[in-house]
C-alpha cells in the first residue's frame, strides 16, 4: 500500500484555488483597483470589501487581484527565460565539458557572487524601472542558478553506458541531449523551477518594495506591500491580505514541486 | 582463411595526458576472424576494457595497427539496469538505432523492431514497457538486441552475464550463441571469468598487466595452460564451479 501522497494533494489544491484566484483578478475586479473612494477611506473588512480599503479608498481585494496577476506574469516571464537560457547553457556545458564548459561557469560563479536583487537594482538603475526590465534583469540573473543544476545532472549521465550506447549507434550530440538524457533530469529540474518560481515571485515582490519594480498604475503584491508599511499598524489589512496571497502563492507551488518530486522518485 | 575482421598488431595504448599518462596496453597483438567468438580474459585493470575501446573506436591515444574491418561495430554493456534509458520504452529503445542509420519510415521500422523480437526471445507485449518494468535477462536480451538490430557483425561484448544469476547467465550465453550462427556474428568477449568463455568462445586470449601473456585455442589453453597467470585464472574459476 503507498502512502498518500499528501504534498501532492494539498499543494495541487493549493495551487489550482491561487492560479483561480489569480485568474479571476485578470477578467473581473468587483470594483477598479485604481478607483478612490472618500467614504470608504481606511475601511476596515467588510461585506461590500471583504478585504477592507487603504487609506485613500481603494479596494484591497481589487488590488490583490490585480497584483496576483502582474505578479504571477512577471514571476513566469522571469523564470522562463531563466529556465531556458539556463537549461541549453547547462546541457552544453555539461555534456561537452571542455574550456568553454569552465569559462562559462566562472561567468556564472561571477554573476552568483552578487545577490540577484542587488544586480537587479543596478541595471533597473541603468534602463529604468518598468515590467519589462524588471523581467529582463531578473530573468537574465536567474540563468546562473539553472545552468548550474542543469549542468550537474547532465554530468551525472553524460558517462552512463545508455548515452555511450547511443553515441556508438552513431546518434547525434544534439539529440543524445535533448532526447536521451533530458527526460532523466525532469525530476530534479522540476524541483529546480518550484523553487525558481518562488524566487521569482520574491524578487518581483522585493524590487516593487524598494520602488524599482513596476509602474505605480499597474500595482504588483509588493507594491502593494511597500504601499502599505506605512499603515501596518493602523490598517493592517492592507498588508496582511496581498502578503497573504504571496505566502499561499509560495507554499502551493513548493508542496506541489515536493509531491512531483516524490511520486516521481517512487515510479523510477 | 577469409580476411580477419579485427586485426591488431602491436598495439599501446594510453589514457590522461602530459605527466598523468600512462600506459595501458603493450604490444597487444590478436586477430578475430569473421563468425569467430574470441575471448579477452584478465582481472579489473588489465587493460581488457580498454582493448575494447580501442575496437571500437573510442581511444585516441594509440600507436601500432588497428584494422576494424566492420562498419560501425556495437558493444553489449554488463550491468542491464544502466544501459538502457529508464525514461523510454523497449519500443522505442529497440527503433533508436535505426532512426540513428537513417531508416526514416516509422512503419518500416516498427516492422523490422517486430521481425527482430522472436531472434532474441521476447514478445510484443514487451514493446510498450518501461526497462524497469522488465527483469535482468530481459533487459540484457533488450540491450543485445539493440545492439544487433543496425546489422551490425562485429559485437563486443563486456560480462554480458556478470551481472546475471547463474540460470539467467547459461539462458543468455545460448542465445548469444545461437545469434552468433544465424546472423554470423563476430564476438569480442571480455570477461574475468574462464569457465563463462569457455561456454562461447573457440579462442581465448589471457591479458594482464596491459599485455596478452598468452593466447589460441580454448581447449588447448584450458588443458595446458604455460602462463603461470593462466593457472591461477583457471584454478580460481574451478574453485567457484
Amino acid at each position: 500500500m503507498r502512502r498518500k501522497n499528501w504534498y501532492l494533494t494539498i499543494g495541487l489544491i493549493l495551487t489550482a484555488c491561487m492560479l483561480l484566484f489569480t485568474a479571476l483578478g485578470i477578467f473581473w475586479t468587483p470594483y477598479s483597483p485604481t478607483a478612490v473612494s472618500a467614504p470608504d477611506r481606511k475601511a476596515p473588512p467588510c461585506t461590500a470589501h471583504p478585504f477592507g480599503c487603504d487609506q485613500l479608498g481603494r479596494d484591497i481585494l481589487s488590488r490583490t487581484l490585480e497584483g496576483a496577476g502582474a505578479t504571477l506574469t512577471i514571476a513566469l516571464a522571469v523564470l522562463a527565460i531563466g529556465a531556458a537560457c539556463g537549461l541549453v547553457i547547462g546541457a552544453l556545458c555539461g555534456y561537452f565539458g571542455g574550456p568553454a564548459d569552465a569559462l562559462m561557469m566562472r561567468l556564472c560563479d561571477t554573476v552568483a557572487a552578487f545577490p540577484s536583487v542587488l544586480l537587479a537594482l543596478v541595471v533597473l538603475a541603468v534602463t529604468g524601472p518598468g515590467k519589462y526590465n524588471v523581467i529582463w534583469a531578473l530573468g537574465v540573473l536567474f540563468i546562473p542558478s539553472f545552468a548550474r543544476l542543469v549542468r550537474g545532472e547532465f554530468l551525472q549521465y553524460r558517462d552512463r553506458d545508455f548515452v555511450r550506447s547511443a553515441r556508438l549507434m552513431g546518434v547525434g550530440s544534439l539529440r543524445v541531449i535533448f532526447v536521451h538524457i533530458l527526460p532523466n533530469t525532469w525530476p530534479t529540474l522540476l524541483s529546480g523551477l518550484t523553487i525558481g518560481f518562488n524566487n521569482a515571485v520574491l524578487a518581483e515582490a522585493s524590487m516593487s518594495y524598494l520602488g524599482i519594480g513596476v509602474s505605480p498604475s499597474e500595482p504588483s503584491l509588493g507594491y502593494m506591500l511597500k504601499d502599505a508599511q506605512g499603515v501596518l499598524f493602523t490598517l493592517p489589512w492592507c498588508t496582511v491580505f496581498p502578503g497573504l496571497v504571496v505566502i499561499l502563492l509560495i507554499l502551493g507551488v513548493s508542496l506541489l514541486g515536493e509531491g512531483v518530486r516524490a511520486r516521481m522518485g517512487v515510479a523510477s | 582463411m577469409a580476411e580477419p575482421i579485427v586485426r591488431i598488431s602491436h598495439l599501446n595504448s594510453w589514457y590522461g595526458r602530459g605527466r598523468a599518462r600512462r600506459q595501458v596496453l603493450r604490444d597487444v597483438s590478436l586477430e578475430l576472424a569473421p563468425g569467430q567468438a574470441l575471448g579477452v580474459v584478465g582481472e579489473s585493470g588489465s587493460g581488457k576494457s580498454t582493448l575494447a575501446k580501442c575496437v571500437l573506436g573510442l581511444v585516441t591515444d594509440i600507436t601500432g595497427t588497428l584494422e576494424v574491418n566492420s562498419p560501425r561495430p556495437q558493444m553489449v554493456f554488463q550491468d542491464p539496469y544502466g544501459s538502457l534509458n529508464p525514461t523510454k520504452t523497449v519500443g522505442w529503445i529497440l527503433e533508436e538505432p535505426l532512426r540513428a542509420a537513417g531508416v526514416r519510415d516509422r512503419a518500416a521500422r516498427r516492422q523490422r523492431v517486430r521481425d527482430f523480437l522472436p531472434l532474441v526471445g521476447l514478445e510484443e507485449e514487451h514493446l510498450a514497457r518501461r526497462p524497469a518494468q522488465l527483469s535482468g535477462g530481459q533487459r540484457q536480451r533488450v540491450a543485445i538486441a539493440a545492439a544487433l538490430i543496425q546489422g551490425s557483425k562485429l559485437i563486443v561484448l563486456d560480462e554480458p552475464v556478470s551481472a546475471l544469476d547463474v540460470t539467467l547467465q547459461a539462458q543468455i550465453l545460448q542465445l548469444l550463441a545461437d545469434l552468433k550462427q544465424r546472423l554470423g556474428l563476430s564476438y569480442l568477449f571480455i570477461s574475468h571469468d574462464l569457465a563463462v568463455v569457455y561456454q562461447l568462445c573457440s579462442h581465448v586470449a589471457v591479458m594482464t598487466g596491459g599485455e596478452i601473456v598468452e593466447a589460441g585455442d580454448v581447449d588447448e589453453i584450458y588443458d595446458h595452460p604455460r602462463h603461470e597467470y593462466t593457472k591461477k585464472l583457471l584454478a580460481a574459476s574451478l574453485a567457484l564451479d
